[in-house]
This record gives C-alpha cells, structure tokens and sequence, in this order.
C-alpha cells in the first residue's frame, strides 16, 4: 500500500499511531457511550411508556372492576329492592282482596234492599290516580301532559352543616291525580234461580237492568259463568271470579302516532285504539271486573246471593302507578322503558299490563275469551285446526317450549290481539320464569334480553287463596315487575362513564406526558450527542494536535540527526551530531559521531596518501620528462653530426663508420622512446585520446614508409582494405599508428623472402588490423612470452635485428589501455600474423 | 615590419647544439645568428628581422617559452617563424608549446631531413 507523502516519514508514521491508538479507541469509546445513551433513552422511553400504558391498563381494570362490582352490587340491591316492592305490591293486593272478602260477608249480612246496597256502595270507595289531559305533541313525534307536573324537593330550612353530606330531599310521592271512585261498579242479590232481584251499579260499565245471570249471555260481557259456582257454595262461602271484562284491541304495537299509523296504512284514531300509558294516553281503556258472591242465609237456609263486581281499575292500580326506579310511582306507565309492573292470574293471564291491549279479555260479541298473542307456529297450528281459538287452545299444552328464538305471529299483530296469555305466549321463556318462582308461592326474579333490553324481571305470588284461588300456593296469581336492567345501576354506569373519560383523560394526559417525555428524552440525547460528539472531537482535535507535537519533538532530533548525517555525506566531514542526551538518541548520535570521527580519520589518510601518490606521481612524471629530455640532448649532437660527418667524409669506410654511429643513435633514441613510453603508460601517466580517425586514410600513409622498406629488401607489399570499413572511427590515431609501425617494422625486419601484408576489416563490432609476414616466425613457446618486456627470443634476435625487445610489450600495452587485444598466430619459418582489434 | 629572409637565429645554451643547428642551416644557404640565452636572444632581435628562430626551452635565465612570448611582443615578433628546438619529446610538450606561441616544434635530436622539411616549408 502506497501511504501518502506526509505519512511516509516517521513523523507522519508516529502521528498515524497516535492517531490510531487515541484516536479510534476514543471515536469507539464516544461511540460506545453514545450508543449506550440511545439504548437507556429507548429503554427508558419503553419502560416510561410502558408503565403509562399499564398504569392505565391498571386504571382501567380498576374502573372496570369497581364499575362491574358496583353494577353488580347496584343489581344486587336492586334486584333485593324490586324484589321487596314485588312481594310487598303482591301483598297489598292479596290484602286489598282479602278486605274484599270481608266487604262480601258484611254484604251478605244485610238486608237486602236497593237502599242498603246503595248505602254499602257509597260507604266503599278509593282513590284512583290517573293521569290528566295528554296530547299529541306539536310535531306528532309523542304524547305529552297538557298541563306538565314539575315535582321539586321543597327545603326551606338551612341545612346544618354536619347534614350536608349527601342531604337529599323528595317531594311528595306522586301518583297522578286522585279520583275517588266506589270500589264496586255493582251489587247484586240472585235468587236462588239466578235472577237478579236486586241490582245497584255504578257507572255505566254493567247492564243496569235485571237479569238472569243463569244465562251467561245476561252476564257481564257475556263471559261470566258464575252462577254455576254459585250453587256450590255453602253457607259462609265465598266465591271469586277471573277478572273479566271486554278485550281492547289495538292498531299497532308501540307509541300510536300519526306516522306509525300512516306507515301502517291505518287511519290514526288514538281513541279507537287501546289505551297503552304514554304510548297512546287517549286510548279506549280496558274496564273489567273481579266478582265476589257469597250465599245470603235466612233461617239457616240459602235464600239468595249477594255479588260485589270490583272495579278491576282498583286492581291496576298496585301495578299501574309503581315504577321500579328512583321515580317510584308514576301517573302514567312508560311501557317503551321496560320499567313497569303488571298482574297474572292464576292461570298467568295478564289481567293488568300498561298496554290495556295486552290484557287478556273477552269477545263482548260472543263471550268467548279473545284471541290471545300466539307465536307463529302456534297461531299456524291454530289457523290449521280451523276451531274458535278457545277451543283449539283448550286442546294445547301450556307453555309449550318457550323460548326467545320463537317469533310472534304476525298476523295477531295485524289483527292487534295481543292479550297476553302466558300458557300460549310461547316466544316469551319468562312466563315459565315467573311460574318456576312462583308457583309455590314464594317469589323471585332474573335477568332477561327481551324486546331489545336486559330486564330484570321479578315475580311473586299474590298470597290470595279465597275460593278457585285456593286450589295453588300462587293464589290470585303473580305480580311481575321489569325493570330496565340499565336503570338500576345507571349510577355505576355513570361512575364508569366517568371513569372511562377520566381514564380517557388521563390517558390523554400520560400521552402527553409520554410525548414530553419522549421528547425530553430525544432533546436530552441529542444534547448529549452534541456534547459527547463534540467533545470528542474536541478531544480527538488535541490529541492529532499532541501527537503533532509530540511527533515534532520525537522527530525533530532524528530530522536534525539526518541533516547532519546529510551534511557530513556531502562532505562536511567536520559535522558532529548532538550527543548530549543520555538515551538511544544520545547513544545513536554517540556512535554516528565515532564513526564519522573515524572516517574523518580515514579521509585525512587518503587525502594524504593520495597527495603523496601524486607528488611521486608528478616526480615521476618530472623524472620521465628530465630523464627524457637529457638523453635526448645528447643524442642531439651524436645523430646530427653523425648524419653530418656521414655527408662531409669521401671514403666510404669512414661513411660507414660514421653510419654505424648514426644506426646506434637512432638506436639508442628508440630505446629511450619506448621506455619513456612503458614508463609513462605503466605510471599512468600516458592518455589516450578519443577523436574520430579516417582510417584508410591513416593505414594508407602507415603503410607506405613500410612498403618502400619492403620493397628495398625485395619483399612485396600488400595492403587489403575491406570495402565495409567505417569512413572513419573513434581511436588515438597516434597511438594506432605506433602500433601499426611497430608490426609493421617488426614484419620487415624478421622477413627476408615473400611478402608483407596489412589488411584492415571489421570482425565482430571490432576494426581488425592483421599484419601477417612470411618471415623466421616464433617458436610456440614464445608466443606465450612475446609480449613481455626485453622476451625477444632469447634477445638473440634482438641483437641480431636490432629491435629494443620493448616494441611488442609497447604494442600490447597500447592495445589494451585503447580497449582492443592482440593476437598473434605463428609458425617458425613460414611466418607470423599479429592482429590487433580496436573497437570501432 | 617585415623579416630578413633566410636569416634564423637558434637560441640554445649548449654550443653543441648551436652549433649543429646552425651547421645545418647554412648547409641551405641560410644566415644565422647564435644566442646562447633568451635574453641574447631578446638583444638580437632588436637588432635584426629574423625570419626564423630556433628557440631552446629549457634554459638558465629566460626560459624559451618567456623568451617566445617577448620574441612575439616585438615588432617583427608576429612576422617571426618561431620554433621550438627542444628535447622535451612528449606529445603533451608538443601541445603545449603550439599553444604558447609556438610555430612549430624540432624535437632533438634533429635530423637534416627535418631541417630541410621545414626550411622548405618557410621558403
């Protein structure tokens, strides 16, 4: 990996350590913290949210289970107290009923007379409450009260303080307005053959005129059939009718209003149309009678009976006014909120109901009882049998499989019959209820989903046994209170609503106070980010800055030990490096400076040396110069006048003479040349120069004094020059043409017969120069030594031929200080062949 | 100014030597003067318009080279054919005298053939 220039030297290096040892653990260390900061915010923010969330499960459960246990605890006590109300109204009724008794027995007691009747009449009265005028509300949606009752709790008094706690007060208990009306609508006196000698009514609801009660027809709707009874009873007897009276028919169930009616394609007359409380308060009104009759004795015979026709309104009163609420009473039943009281008879008929239409009666026509509301598959049963109703029913069992999955018939509805009759009304299970606790004369209650309500609905038995009501512990037969389940705990329902909007609230709330939290928690790790990021680069920004420094001071003395290292490689070799400090630098620094001491040493040495060398060098080179020079001097004189004396003397001997002194100058001269030249080349002294040489130019000129020798001694001559030869090449062309002379001389001398021969060629990169001669040639174990100093065979030929024995030894010289070699091939007596390659 | 033809003056501290350059000269017709010093020398050539000066380099006194560079100061001096007559025989010599002023060098020991060569050469 290449590392960036700055990182390359240590310096660079040792920030980068630093960088990577403080750095990283520091970047991972803010990390680390930074990380574990967004775990516990997260986890907080669970954990906070969380106990919000189970606080408030906490507090729902907590509303739920007290709203549950208050709803519970509220039905209970309802329930305890509708119960109550239930056996108390049973009670009052069997009570009433029983007064009802006594009043027959005083009737039978009198002396039958108009008068008397009338007197017992008049003497027997109660109040009844109805309700006033109602009408229809102006935009026919419902009935309302002419003239509106607002009750108010009347506190004129201050309330003390220590009764302020839940002080409440009601007004007077209200049940309508009082009417006082006779309790019986007639009383009769029956002859012992049913005819009516005495007869005083009320009203105007029985036949006024005398009858035969024998006859039913006579009877009061047709319906009675209780003269029969009549004859059974003993002395002291009492005998008490079923409540019997003309069945009200209705248009339609529920509220009667002109939309309803129109929707039912019936023209809307409230007051054809039964009576049903605040559902139609105009309604044509279910009237019946209860009959009492007992034997009038005179002289220890039955002479006659007297009968007392109750007003069955006084019955509906127990039942009518109660309202199983905080209400208590009522003018007007509200059938439409589940919350009323209603009376059964002995065979569970209804004989009192808010809705009038629902009480079960009779045909006035015909005196036969009226259809009763039956379930589909009853009333199919009926309509197939093809029998008045009465008598198809007389042939069905009672409360057959009654249950809520069953559907009223339709058609009963259409027809608006709808008394209720509990062994045929087979789609409402609680008639079998109501007879499961009160058969045995206690009573009870349970909770039903009817008509789209959750009622409690209780019953009890009315504890009347007089006569046919004798023959079951049910007596007279049962009070039936239901009540809209809802109502009883509608303060816990309240609480609960209330609790729900303060759960609501104050989930609300904890959700705000979540989010700010949350918030808090997001704001809170963001500053702590900021912070801890922050100061981590802070703290990463001083640290590359310590690592800088701390490089620099680290680095600052080796950059200054290189210098100097530097310094003293360039040549300051006087350079010292600080070696004051006692550490491995000191130490480094120490042994830098002992070597340098030491090289120092060393280069004065070589200095000195090489001085010296080149003061003998230069001697050298003085002695060769001098010793040249004045050898030279000499000869000077000796040659020249040799020469001169050779030209001035007549006699040929003296000429020879003077010749020899003249040959052994040149000689000498010779001599003196090529020692001074060994001398030079071997001291070094000699250079050599590089120049371009035209060489056919300079072998041509070379060889021309060469062939007039030759050719003096009768040898012929031969120059060959190959045609690929360079025009010139790069040589000392002096030296080359020593050289040439040399073996060109030497070829000369040692050839007596045939030919001398130089060719030139280019052999392998090389110019090669061949000198070949067909002279006396050299021994093979010469050829070895020829080249050496003063080896010319055996110095014989030397002195026989006059050669220096230094030319050869120059030759080689020469040729391997100008980068060539020289080779030589030879045989004695045919010739020898030098060839010198010179690179070209 | 001009020089005196065929008149040469060798300059050399040796008779000898003197004495057979100027034997050869005159061999060839030419008149020459003789100084044993390069300050005689320097005298001489006040006095005469030499064509042609033998000069020795290794002398007492003026060497040749001092004595050429004055020969060569003097009116005639660059009209002057001065050579050196020396026993200094290395090229590098050579060299060096051609470069101090120097027309030619006659490295001893002389020979008649060389004389003539450069007498010839003058003319």
């Amino acid at each position: 990996m290449q590392l960036p220039a700055f990182m390359g030297g240590i310096r660079g290096k040792l920030i980068a350590i630093f960088v990577l040892i403080k750095v990283v653990p520091l970047l991972l260390l803010a990390w680390f913290a930074w990380h574990a900061t967004s775990l516990l915010g997260g986890d907080v923010s669970e954990k906070a949210g969380g106990m919000a969330d189970a606080m408030l499960a906490t507090i729902k459960t907590i509303g739920t289970t007290v709203t549950d246990d208050s709803i519970r605890a509220l039905d209970l006590r309802s329930r305890e107290a509708i119960e109550a109300l239930t056996t108390d109204t049973a009670k009052e009724i069997a009570s009433f009923l029983y007064d009802r008794d006594s009043d027959i027995r005083q009737a039978a007691a009198l002396d039958p007379s108009e008068a008397s009747f009338r007197r017992f009449l008049a003497e027997r009265q109660r109040d009844i409450h109805q309700h006033g005028q109602w009408k229809l509300a102006d935009d026919g949606k419902s009935w309302i009260p002419e003239i509106p009752v607002v009750r108010e709790a009347k506190v004129t008094r201050p309330i003390l303080p220590d009764n302020a706690k839940d002080f409440h007060a009601r007004p007077p208990e209200y049940l309508g307005e009082a009417e006082r009306r006779p309790l019986f609508v007639e009383m009769t006196y029956i002859d012992l053959a049913g005819n009516e000698k005495i007869k005083v009514t009320h009203g105007n609801l029985t036949d006024k005129r005398l009858r035969n009660v024998a006859e039913r027809s006579n009877t009061f709707v047709k319906a009675e059939s209780y003269f029969p009874e009549l004859k059974k009873l003993k002395p002291g007897d009492i005998y008490v009718s079923d409540v019997i009276g003309a069945y009200v028919p209705t248009q339609l169930i529920g509220p009667y209003l002109p939309a309803a009616l129109d929707k039912a394609g019936k023209p809307f007359t409230p007051e054809e149309s039964a009576y049903a409380g605040t559902e139609n308060p105009v309604g044509k009104r279910f009237r019946g009678i209860v009959r009492w009759a007992t034997p009038v004795i005179k002289g220890g015979q039955v002479a006659g009976y007297v009968t007392l026709a109750l007003d069955h309104d006084h019955i509906r009163q127990f039942s009518d006014r109660l309202m199983p609420t905080e209400e208590r009473f009522t003018p007007i039943a509200d059938a439409i909120k589940g919350n009323y009281a209603f009376i059964w008879d002995y065979k569970s008929r209804s004989i009192s109901h808010p809705r009038d239409y629902m009480i079960i009666g009779y045909d006035p026509q015909t005196g036969r009882p009226a259809t009763p509301w039956m379930d589909e598959e009853l009333y199919a049963e009926w309509q197939a049998s093809g029998k008045p109703s009465d008598e198809f029913l007389a042939g069905v069992q009672p409360f057959r499989d009654q249950n809520l999955k069953r559907k009223p018939a339709r058609e009963l509805v259409k027809a608006g019959t709808l008394g209720l009759d509990c062994r045929y009304l087979n789609f409402s299970p609680q008639c079998g209820g109501w007879n499961a606790v009160t058969e045995h004369g206690g009573s009870g209650s349970f909770v039903i989903f009817f008509s789209g309500l959750w009622k409690l609905t209780t019953a009890a038995a009315i504890p009347y046994y007089t006569g046919q009501y004798g023959k079951t512990p049910q007596g007279f037969g049962f009070v039936t209170i239901g009540a809209n389940v809802d109502d009883f705990h509608k303060a816990a329902t309240e609480t609960a609503a209330k609790i729900n909007t303060l759960v609501a609230q104050k989930d609300a709330s904890f959700k705000a106070q979540r989010s700010e939290l949350l918030d808090h928690i997001s704001d809170s790790l963001s500053a702590t980010a900021l912070g801890l990021w922050g100061s981590t680069l802070l703290m990463v920004i001083v640290v590359i800055g310590i690592a800088v420094w701390m490089a620099g001071l680290l680095t600052h003395r080796i950059t200054a030990m290189i210098d100097g290292i530097h310094a003293f490689q360039q040549g300051d070799l006087g350079r010292r490096l600080d070696a004051r400090s006692a550490d491995e630098m000191g130490e480094l620094a120490n042994s830098f400076n002992r070597m340098a001491d030491s090289v120092e040493e060393s280069f004065k040495r070589l200095d000195q040396a090489r001085a010296e060398a080149e003061e003998a060098s230069r001697q050298k080179s003085a002695f060769l110069a001098t010793m040249s020079h004045e050898l030279r001097t000499p000869l000077n004189g000796i040659l020249g006048f040799a020469e001169l004396l050779k030209l001035e003397l007549a006699d040929p001997t003296h000429q020879e003479y003077a010749g020899i002194i003249r040959q052994s100058g040149e000689h000498l001269l010779n001599l003196v040349n090529e020692i001074l030249d060994l001398a030079k080349i071997e001291s070094g002294e000699m250079t050599f120069k590089h120049i371009p040489t035209p060489i056919a130019e300079l072998v041509t000129e070379c060889a021309a004094g060469h062939q007039v020798a030759a050719e003096s001694k009768g040898l012929r001559f031969a120059l060959h020059l190959a045609a690929d030869l360079p025009e010139q090449f790069y040589t000392d062309p002096m030296r080359l043409r020593q050289i040439l002379n040399n073996l060109l001389n030497n070829a000369v001398k040692f050839t007596e017969r045939g030919e001398i021969s130089l060719a030139v060629s280019l052999k392998d990169g090389d110019v090669a120069f061949t000198v070949r001669d067909t002279g006396i040639g050299i021994p093979p174990a010469s050829l070895d030594t020829i080249f050496e100093k003063f080896k010319q065979l055996e110095n014989f030929l030397t002195r026989e031929h006059g050669g220096t024995g230094l030319g050869l030894t120059l030759v080689k010289q020469l040729v391997d200080h100008m980068g060539g070699r020289i080779t030589l091939t030879s045989e004695v007596g045919v010739g020898s062949t030098f060839t010198v390659f010179l690179p070209a | 100014m001009p020089t005196t033809p065929r008149l040469a003056l060798v300059v050399d501290d040796q008779p000898t030597n003197r004495l057979l350059a100027s034997t050869l000269l005159k061999r060839w017709g030419w008149t020459v003067l003789e100084a044993e010093s390069g300050e005689a020398a320097l005298a001489l050539s006040g006095e005469h318009a030499f064509r042609l000066v033998l000069l020795d380099i290794s002398m007492p006194g003026l060497s040749g080279e001092e004595t050429c560079a004055r020969l060569r100061a003097t009116p005639q001096g660059a009209a002057m054919h001065i050579v050196a007559y020396t026993a200094h025989a290395f090229p590098e010599d050579r060299e060096r005298l051609l470069a101090n002023g120097f027309d030619d060098t006659l490295i001893k020991p002389i020979s008649r053939q060389r004389i003539e060569e450069l007498i010839t050469h003058l003319g």
